[in-house]
């Protein structure tokens, strides 16, 4: 372009304010589109924001955003409405202040407690029990704040409350008649209320232990209610296992004497004592022994062995009895499972004692398994680890 | 005298079936069939034993126990508790408020109960 400077200056001069122009030209359309961008981007972010705006006030659970200093950021209508407050006169409000409120002190003891993500319910006020989750909101592995998020529980609160006052008043419906039955028939088998012959003695015997077995159905019903509901556990205390083992044995010595088994306790290696909750043991122990003696014939025996390592005590209980076939053993723990060789015999059960024996032994956070061959019998085994006390 | 005791039952059969046998023993009985008329018995009569049902029409068999056991004129007198409740907090309630025991009528012969009132009256 400097080589051509015998050019005419208005030559140049058009050709420049033409580039000029042009450049000039440019820059605005580049500004224009620009902003065209940035309007649509904003129009567009607009429309996300509404978006979510639009789904978190209309959102089914409360929902609560803090920021970083645990101000409160965000809170939808719903949230408002299950604590009872209206209005945005709590928004940027710190969550020391929100403390005072009284329908919040729960949700901020909470969240003051938590970890990194988690879920608790709690009672607000007389008919609505919330389930409260926490989440962290991170930007780039930096926490930016905090998601809380309030769910209506009340309904399957309710229903579980029911459940357990179904459950409560048909075992005691239940019971006061079978109470009647059970004191009547005794007084008359004693011949309290005058004499019987032998066959009545017999009949009304039989008919006695029916009724026994339908109160220990309905006990049995009723902990695995009580399994369900997870309030079945209660205080432990220092346990021993072995005289524990040896009182259930002795109960069933009758049982065991009138059908020819002998059972046999081995003690490899004595635990001292466990924290455990010794009734509920027991009763496992009872559900497993009962299960050995029932399912055996006549004759057999019964071993039982008590044993520990360094982090365990093991049990077994090891029958001759008609075992469990391979096609159902997957089901034996589950809930009313009956072995379809038991059910032919006819050997009466309701299938909830190995359900009970598991629960309580997992409650303990032991282990429970068994081996068994058909007709050769069948071993069951649980481990519970030893707590130093 | 034949030491007296109070059977407080809402079940007409079982009251009069428990009350039998306890007369068989020896014993004299009274029978309440609510809470209210065997709160009303325990101050009037005064009897050497209560066996105390728990769910009662009304006044409940806790609301009876905590109310004799309230009153100095009645807080000596034994009382076993016969309900069908047999949960262990009902059972850790009934003992804490003052029974002297705890029976659930499904696990228990009248015989058993019957031995039961011998050993605490002695």
């Amino acid at each position: 372009m400097r080589k051509k400077k015998t050019k005419s200056f208005a030559e140049i001069s058009a050709k420049e304010c033409f580039e000029k122009l042009k450049v000039l030209k440019n820059p605005q359309k580049a500004l224009i589109k620009a902003l065209k961008e940035l309007k649509q981007a904003q129009e567009e972010a607009e429309e996300q924001r509404n978006r979510i705006l639009a789904i978190v006030n209309n959102f089914s659970d409360g929902i609560m955003v803090f920021d970083q200093k645990n101000n409160l950021a965000l809170i939808n209508p719903q949230a408002e409405n299950f604590l009872g407050i209206k209005g945005n006169n709590i928004t940027g409000k710190s969550i020391l202040k929100l403390a005072r409120v009284a329908s919040l002190k729960m949700l901020v003891d909470i969240f003051r407690n938590k970890k990194k993500a988690f879920r608790q319910s709690f009672k607000v006020g007389e008919n609505l029990v919330l389930e409260m989750t926490t989440a962290p909101l991170m930007r780039e592995k930096k926490r930016t704040g905090t998601l809380v998020i309030l769910h209506d529980v009340s309904k399957e609160k309710l229903i579980e409350e029911m459940k357990s006052e179904f459950v409560f008043l048909s075992a005691h419906q239940l019971r006061t008649p079978l109470s009647a039955i059970k004191w009547i028939l005794k007084m008359v088998v004693d011949g309290e209320l005058g004499p019987i012959n032998k066959e009545q003695k017999d009949f009304l015997s039989d008919a006695y232990k029916s009724n026994e077995r339908m109160i220990q159905l309905i006990t049995n019903l009723l902990d695995v209610a009580k399994i369900e509901e997870g309030k079945y556990l209660y205080e432990k205390s220092p346990t021993d296992i072995k005289e524990l083992i040896q009182i259930t044995i002795n109960s069933f010595k009758k049982t065991a004497v009138a059908k020819k088994i002998r059972i046999k306790f081995k003690v490899v290696k004595k635990p001292s004592k466990l924290l455990l909750d010794a009734s509920k043991i027991r009763v496992a122990v009872n559900n497993i022994l009962d299960n050995a003696i029932k399912y055996s014939p006549s004759g057999k025996m019964v071993t039982i062995s008590l044993n520990r390592d360094k982090k365990n005590i093991r049990v077994s209980i090891k029958d001759q009895g008609m075992g469990i076939s391979k096609s159902q053993q997957k089901k034996v723990f589950t809930k009313f499972f009956r072995g379809a060789n038991v059910i032919k015999k006819d050997i009466r059960g309701a299938g909830l004692g190995l359900f009970i024996a598991k629960s309580i032994i997992e409650a303990h956070c032991g282990k429970i398994w068994f081996e068994s061959k058909k007709n050769k019998g069948t071993t069951f085994y649980f481990t519970i680890p030893i707590k130093e006390i | 005298m034949a030491k007296k005791i109070l059977v407080v039952e809402d079940d007409k059969f079982l009251r009069e079936l428990i009350a039998q046998k306890i007369m068989k023993e020896g014993y004299d009985v009274i029978e309440a069939v609510d809470g209210e008329k065997g709160a009303e018995s325990i101050k009037k009569e005064k009897p050497d034993l209560v066996l105390l049902d728990l769910i009662l029409p009304g006044v409940d068999g806790f609301e009876v126990l905590a109310k004799m056991k309230s009153d100095p004129a009645t807080n000596q007198i034994p009382v076993i508790i016969l309900s069908n409740l047999g949960q262990k907090d009902d059972i850790e309630k009934g003992l804490e408020m003052g029974a002297n025991d705890y029976l659930i009528k499904a696990h228990f012969t009248p015989a058993e109960i019957m031995e039961k009132i011998r050993s605490v009256l002695k």
